[in-house]
């Protein structure tokens, strides 16, 4: 088979032992490679029983098909384990290039289990790999470490590493890479953290075979120049080279879609004004800081030169900025991205980060917690400087609040008691994201049906049907009204191709971000053909996402998924705001949606694949008895 | 003729014009509660038109005749996460 080596990596930490394993193509046809081959790692090696921090947890770093071609927004990877906040399946996904060193290093992913009696780090060098001492890397934040390791093991060498927050088990402990992109949500820091494991380098010089390389140079060609050219003819302040992610705030806020004070108001003027994409060219002074090939360049380097939050490094996305500054009151731009940074160094997944701190001010708010259980800060709405003080007792796991913080606000609300849990925005244990559910009740219907990493926007992304107006036409989501932001009609059948369209992107290895600047599902099935020489179709696109997501679900309800975890929805869900554009708009009929979607999925009423399903698409074999 | 906008296939009259399938679109949009903020903001809607994988600058709209078979995309003003 072309476009992938066939070959990965498993590392046994406890063993000490690095070997390399083949894979048929069955798996590459059926699972594709980033978080289909994470899935099917899981699947086939973690047994009922396996909880996050058991050794037996496999944390799969993998790339698929699309890494290394050199198109735009193919540097993404993607890695995957049992999550130590859903406890359940899941995946993040990342990019900078340590994905693409991975396959020239010759192999499709890296499957580490076990743990290691002391803290190590791996290095993987051109088919071979080294188990090495990180005992004078732990306790350092995740970019002293980098640094350690590429003085260790040479500059050109790209680095996955975790820092303070990921060995002390936060529950939302992220993993980092070249100071700039994080697999962030459903704590795979802590993961790695509890395997003892500090970091993994990678570097290689190979070259994975082609089906059709002149394709591949045709196609990117063209891509390329159209994806450029489109953020080019943008406004100033929607241009991802200029502003990053961060101009959504710009398009949200007529659409009711912030999540302001815990998710419990419509407004934010100061806010607004503050935390503007304008503000983030001028008060950070962001310039781009690309992936490798994209062109479209979202990611920014920013400085604050002087002044208590002084820093140069990442800037931060749209949802970390919608999170640790809108949902915390906070309009201080320079604060939020010091502390989105920090977050980062402590390897913390600044959404979560937010929603737990915005939890505690909440409970502040309402005499729950006091200053005696806030280390002496007045954790107001807006207090910056507070907030920035509890990502550190966080990240540090103090003692007290900063500890119980770290477990999520799930966990937090049911040991804090008292009337907490009200507030706690979480679904299975995770932190709902930026994306408000009054502003399109579809967000609502995924954060509940996800079966990728629990409630994650970017595992569904079908609020992407408004926000961005994506459609995908090739799978029949074309005609979509405004209004239909509040109505529950075609959400299931919707929701359902938007699951499996995040599912094939992020097995093959492409951004999603492209799907704003005109990329299409042809685009991507071609890209994907020319690679292995497969000849599908667009609809056996569609197939393919469907094993990804039908796998995670078989893995889901092999680690303790029940129906009625779909149906634990957050109390503020129901809870209106009273101005603005999403004024009054709560989803009241979710549960009868979530009902449709198992319907539309082929999953029986109970949530579970049905037999039809299963024979349909071929994975007799990987349904439990 | 025949002509696709967005990958769905729409019929046209010949001597259609370009600036007036741009005009559909917006009509259809118009109530987008993003394109009323932006066109208050900026006085513009900033969606962006493709035809045959070339970008229409505004000046060029009402120029442009369409044939059958060509490819109309339009793009959504969107930065986000």
């Amino acid at each position: 088979m072309k476009g992938v080596w066939g070959k990965v990596l498993k590392v046994d930490l406890t063993n000490s032992i690095c070997k390399t394993e083949t894979l048929s193509d069955q798996v590459y046809e059926y699972f594709l490679g980033g978080a289909g081959l994470a899935a099917y790692y899981m699947w086939k090696e973690c047994p009922a029983g396996t909880t996050a921090f058991n050794p037996a947890n496999r944390l799969t770093f993998a790339g698929g098909p699309m890494t290394g071609l050199k198109q735009t927004g193919a540097a993404k990877w993607t890695a995957g384990a049992i999550s130590p906040s859903i406890n359940l399946n899941a995946d993040s996904a990342a990019t900078a290039s340590f994905g693409i060193e991975m396959k020239e290093a010759g192999f499709d992913a890296i499957v580490v289990h076990g743990q290691a009696s002391k803290p190590v780090y791996v290095v993987v060098e051109d088919g071979q790999a080294k188990i090495k001492d990180a005992r004078k890397f732990w306790k350092k934040n995740a970019y002293e470490t980098e640094d350690g390791i590429k003085d260790a093991e040479g500059n050109d060498c790209e680095v996955v590493t975790i820092g303070q927050a990921g060995e002390r088990l936060v529950r939302f402990a992220n993993i980092q890479t070249h100071k700039k992109s994080f697999l962030g949500r459903c704590g795979l820091g802590a993961v790695m953290g509890s395997k003892m494991l500090k970091g993994i380098a990678v570097r290689g010089a190979q070259k994975c075979e082609l089906y059709d390389p002149q394709e591949i140079n045709r196609l990117n060609k063209e891509i390329n120049r159209r994806v450029a050219e489109l953020d080019a003819a943008q406004p100033e302040l929607l241009q991802f080279k200029r502003v990053g992610t961060a101009g959504a705030t710009e398009l949200f806020a007529p659409q009711g879609n912030l999540p302001i004070k815990n998710y419990q108001l419509a407004r934010f003027p100061s806010g607004e004004k503050n935390l503007h994409a304008s503000e983030y060219v001028k008060k950070l002074n962001a310039r781009p800081w690309p992936c490798q090939y994209c062109v479209m360049q979202c990611h920014n380097l920013c400085e604050i030169k002087k002044g208590p939050y002084a820093y140069k490094g990442k800037g931060p996305e749209y949802e970390s900025f919608a999170m640790v500054g809108f949902n915390t009151m906070v309009d201080d731009i320079e604060a939020v991205a010091y502390a989105c940074e920090l977050a980062n160094m402590y390897s913390m997944d600044c959404i979560s980060l937010g929603v737990v701190i915005a939890w505690a001010m909440e409970s502040y708010e309402k005499g729950v917690i006091s200053q005696r259980d806030t280390y002496g800060l007045d954790l107001q709405w807006g207090n910056a400087e507070a907030m920035v003080e509890m990502v550190k007792k966080i990240g540090e796991r103090t003692e007290g609040l900063g500890y119980l913080l770290g477990e999520g606000c799930k966990i937090a609300a049911e040991r804090l008691g008292k009337g907490s849990e009200d507030w706690a925005v979480q679904m299975k244990g995770q932190e709902i994201a930026a994306h408000n559910w009054r502003a399109q009740y579809i967000s609502a219907l995924n954060y509940c049906t996800g079966v990728a990493s629990g409630p994650n926007h970017e595992r569904g992304n079908s609020q992407h049907i408004w926000v961005a107006h994506v459609r995908l036409p090739e799978w029949g989501i074309d005609e979509v009204k405004n209004e239909e932001r509040w109505s529950w009609d075609k959400a299931a059948d919707r929701n359902a191709k938007f699951h499996d369209y995040c599912n094939v992107i992020n097995s093959s290895c492409h951004c999603k971000f492209h799907e704003f600047r005109s990329y299409t599902l042809t685009d991507l099935v071609k890209t994907i053909n020319a690679a292995t020489g497969w000849g599908w179709s667009v609809e056996d696109l569609r197939r393919c996402g469907e094993r990804i997501t039908t796998l995670q679900k078989i893995l889901n309800i092999r680690y303790g998924w029940k129906k009625e975890h779909d149906f634990q929805y957050p109390k503020r869900f129901m809870e209106p705001v009273h101005e603005g554009p999403a004024a009054g708009k709560i989803p009241v009929g979710l549960e009868d949606a979530i009902r449709d979607y198992y319907r539309i999925r082929g999953w029986d009423e109970q949530g579970q694949p049905t037999p039809e399903l299963i024979q349909r698409l071929g994975m007799a074999e990987y349904i439990e008895e | 003729m025949k002509v696709q906008i967005n990958l769905k296939e729409r019929e046209f009259p010949p001597g259609t014009k370009f600036t007036q399938v741009v005009n559909l679109i917006r009509e259809a949009n118009k109530d987008e509660p993003v394109m009323k903020s932006l066109i208050e903001k900026t006085g513009q809607d900033h969606i962006t038109f493709i035809l045959n994988q070339r970008i229409i600058r505004p000046q060029e709209y009402d120029s442009i005749e369409l044939k059958d078979g060509d490819d109309i995309r339009w793009i959504y003003p969107y930065a986000g996460g």
